[in-house]
């Protein structure tokens, strides 16, 4: 499976990240879909990830939204990429709209048929075994007001994600905090950073920080 | 019935102009140039305060526009200008009613000036030369001058006029506020400015002419004013009337008062200085105004009941009196209002209407010049009228490009040099626009429809991402076209494929494909890239979700029951998110993305988005 895990950031933070994920593709000239996590302004983060991936030489672009009436025939289209990169947004509103419409056996299918699955702040956190990481800090966490109570994700890795870290006093106490409930550890990247999994191979870009049963450790080796 | 003016209660002098923080207000005194140089255009009235009114809304950015408000002043509804906004607009007339039942009203409520209700034609009214009609529920307020543009303001809402069509049917005055008639009572509702200044928002913001709401003022159960701005609020009807009449000087000094106020605000630009000249100028300027006007409401699905009166519709093509005004989702070219007493026109037969208006302009410049009337049928084949034709088909084929996706160079390049080819695609463009869903005429709340049932703007959104991913010499099959396309009113039966539907599907695709290859030819660069250029652009200019008529009034409910009541400046918060998201200009200045940013549209906005989706292919 290859999976890359992007915190988030603006224009040239994810540029070390993108060219990984497009060598993970194996293909010459890669086609990409982006799934936004909402179709509000989509045409917005379209607009964007051409402009950034087009620097890295890629032509074919496609966009597909989940929570807007879709056909068959662009679902299938969009599958037969070699990448597809899911936005970020609201993680609880993404999820929502990616499980009504049944977009994990989708992935699972990709996935298997070795395609590159990128997701980038909520978009990572969905593909971790669930999403409580997007419901903390209380002074950083995304909004669920659908009051969605099953919180379980695509897990294609066993880990869970936190994007846009800080390192500092307040982050920290909340990470700790949440990684003593847990039996899996939890990665923690600052914007510009993330994880690449390629298949039993995981590595870090950028500082990156496990908490795991309420002890802090940072990766000090990674790449970018 | 002259003008009317009172004789017992005398305006006081309190209420005339005094210092204010917002001096441009103290314009707005009934006066305009049209009271002097065409006084027979128009029904003087005295007017005197209304009380009990509310500030529901004001435009900041409009008034900011119009020089109303400083630029800097915030959106922010203080005291002082709320009672500026009152002071000037919550007024109300006294009506020939009023005068015949010797009503006096105190002094100091009765402004100094006299407002103006204008004369036009209108279809509904039993007198079909226009000497009866007119504004029946609106007086103009008066003309702003801003940075060398001067605007027009009127107020609906402000008591019953003798020009309205009960009065003249009846054949009685009415006093302002009769339960007793709708329309004819002069009072208008807050629900319909809130349409108003919904709809004429988003389509201004998307580049089409149309009067904007300044403000509204509300009044106890559900009543309003609502006031409205354009640089110019003549109809053709403002001219239709006098030529009915032929009354020839003041069709005359109606023309000249409008040619005159074009040139002063530049929107006529190297106009002639001879006479005669000028007028042939004027009537070009209404055959290119009305042929663009038409092709842009076909292609853009606004119904707004254009007729033969030149009543419903600017002189400069803006859109005004949203009460019939539509914008479909899908190409509904059988929908049909019901006004009780007739049938309005479809949407396709606008533009059979707009060159019947441009035929009696040049009927009316042909009279003006020669001081002889003739026939209208005259002018049947004059050459305003071809050239109407032929520039209404230049605007259509603009307007498939854009709506392709193509940016402005690629559409002059092909629209200079491959005509034929953009009509065949448009040829193939329309046969799906057009067509119809089997259960023929259904009946809908305000009238009749027949369903089309593709969305062609579906299919213009995904088509080029799906080229560009395969390839442009791999087409997507005629069961893929069939599902990109259909609407939620396409039944089974008709999305079955025929051997004509399959031909046309070929068609679309092999015409679309040579568009592309010709732009990327000439301007030496790869399919790919203009593909991918086109992709991007379409996907803003064909979003999933862009505003139908029934979607602006669910939102206007959803506002008007929404509890805690919205204040005004929420309603402006509101619109402004709501605008921005409807605006399908590609060019526009967007904002910088990370493709993460968590969407700033408040609950209450994306309600309404949910909304426009949930009726995106209505009516």
């Amino acid at each position: 499976m290859k999976i890359v895990l992007y915190s988030g950031g603006n224009e040239d933070d994810n540029r070390f990240l993108n060219q990984r994920a497009l060598e993970l593709t194996g293909v010459k000239s890669p086609k990409l879909t982006l799934i936004p996590s909402s179709s509000y302004d989509a045409e917005d983060d379209f607009r964007f990830f051409v402009q950034e991936f087009s620097k890295l030489g890629v032509q074919k672009f496609m966009h597909f939204c989940v929570d807007i009436p879709y056909t068959k025939t662009v679902l299938k289209e969009a599958m037969k990429s070699d990448l597809i990169f899911l936005g970020g947004g609201n993680t609880f509103y993404f999820l929502k709209h990616l499980k009504k419409a049944g977009m994990f056996s989708h992935f699972s299918k990709f996935l298997k048929r070795g395609g590159v699955l990128c997701g980038l702040s909520a978009g990572a956190i969905i593909l971790t075994p669930h999403v409580h990481t997007a419901s903390f800090p209380h002074f950083d966490r995304d909004e669920n007001p659908w009051d969605m109570k099953n919180l379980s994700a695509m897990r294609v890795v066993n880990f869970e994600f936190f994007p846009h870290y800080k390192n500092s006093k307040r982050y920290d106490a909340e990470l700790l905090h949440h990684s003593k409930k847990t039996t899996i550890p939890l990665y923690a990247c600052a914007d510009g950073g993330g994880i690449i999994v390629d298949n039993d191979q995981i590595s870090f870009c950028g500082k990156s920080h496990q908490f795991f049963q309420g002890k802090k450790l940072t990766i000090s080796n990674y790449l970018g | 019935m002259g003008n009317t003016k009172l004789k017992e209660s005398r305006p006081s002098k309190e209420t005339s102009k005094v210092n204010s923080g917002f001096p441009k207000f103290q314009e707005i005194d009934g006066n305009h140039p049209l009271k002097k140089q065409v006084p027979e255009a128009v029904v003087e009235y005295q007017v005197r305060t209304r009380h009990g009114g509310n500030v529901a809304f004001f435009n900041f950015d409009l008034a900011r526009e119009i020089g109303l408000i400083p630029e800097n002043h915030p959106d922010e509804l203080t005291k002082e200008l709320k009672d500026e906004i009152l002071k000037t607009f919550s007024i109300v007339i006294i009506n020939e009613y009023d005068m015949m039942n010797n009503f006096n009203f105190p002094k100091e409520e009765i402004r100094p000036n006299t407002y103006m209700a204008t004369r036009y034609l209108q279809l509904q009214h039993p007198c079909k030369k226009g000497t009866t009609s007119g504004d029946g529920r609106s007086i103009w307020n008066g003309q702003l001058t801003h940075k060398g543009k001067s605007y027009d303001i009127s107020s609906c809402g402000t008591g019953a006029t003798k020009l309205s069509p009960a009065c003249n049917i009846n054949k009685k005055f009415y006093q302002t506020g009769d339960p007793t008639v709708s329309y004819g009572c002069g009072y208008s509702e807050k629900d319909e400015g809130l349409s108003s200044l919904f709809f004429s928002e988003v389509l201004a913001k998307n580049g089409l002419e149309t009067e904007r709401v300044l403000a509204i003022i509300e009044f106890a159960k559900g009543l309003a004013i609502n006031v409205r701005v354009h640089d110019n609020l003549l109809r053709p009807s403002h001219m239709f009337n006098h030529l009915k009449q032929n009354n020839l000087p003041t069709l005359k000094r109606m023309v000249d008062y409008y040619i005159e106020r074009q040139v002063k605000n530049k929107i006529y630009k190297n106009a002639p200085t001879d006479s005669k000249s000028l007028y042939d100028y004027f009537l070009n300027k209404v055959v290119e105004t009305f042929a663009q006007m038409s092709a842009d409401f076909e292609d853009q699905y606004i119904f707004c009941w254009l007729d033969w009166d030149g009543d419903n519709i600017l002189m400069d093509g803006g859109i005004i009196d949203y009460g019939s005004v539509r914008q479909f989702g899908l190409y509904h070219h059988e929908y049909r209002y019901d006004d009780v007493q007739r049938w309005s026109t479809s949407i396709k037969e606008q533009k059979q209407k707009a060159r019947y208006i441009v035929q009696t302009f040049a009927q009316i410049v042909d009279y003006i010049k020669n001081e002889k009337k003739r026939s209208i049928d005259d002018y049947k084949n004059h050459h305003a009228v071809q050239s109407f034709e032929k520039r209404f088909f230049d605007y259509k084929n603009r307007n498939i490009l854009m709506k392709m996706g193509f940016n402005s160079k690629f559409t002059a390049y092909l629209l200079e040099n491959h005509r034929k080819d953009i009509e065949e695609f448009r040829n193939d463009f329309t046969y799906f626009e057009m067509a119809k869903s089997v259960k023929g005429p259904q009946k809908v709340p305000d009238g009749i429809n027949w369903n089309a049932i593709f969305c062609m703007r579906d299919i213009l959104r995904e088509l080029p991402q799906l080229y560009l991913n395969r390839g442009l010499n791999e087409k997507i099959s005629e069961n893929e076209f069939l599902d990109i396309i259909k609407s939620s009113y396409a039944t089974k039966t008709d999305l079955k494929r025929t051997l004509r539907r399959d031909l046309k599907i070929r068609s679309f695709q092999k015409n679309y494909v040579k568009l592309i290859n010709l732009a990327s030819k000439k301007f030496k660069e790869a399919p790919e890239k203009v593909l991918l250029d086109v992709s991007m652009r379409s996907s803003v200019i064909n979003k999933y979700d862009r505003v139908t008529g029934d979607s602006i009034t669910t939102i206007v409910n959803k506002v008007m029951n929404r509890k805690p009541k919205l204040s005004a400046e929420e309603i402006s918060v509101v619109l402004k998110e709501f605008v921005e998201y409807q605006n399908l200009n590609p060019d526009k200045e967007r904002r910088t993305s990370n493709f993460e940013t968590e969407k700033e549209q408040s609950r209450l906005v994306k309600g309404m988005l949910q909304i426009v989706r949930e009726y995106r292919d209505g009516i």
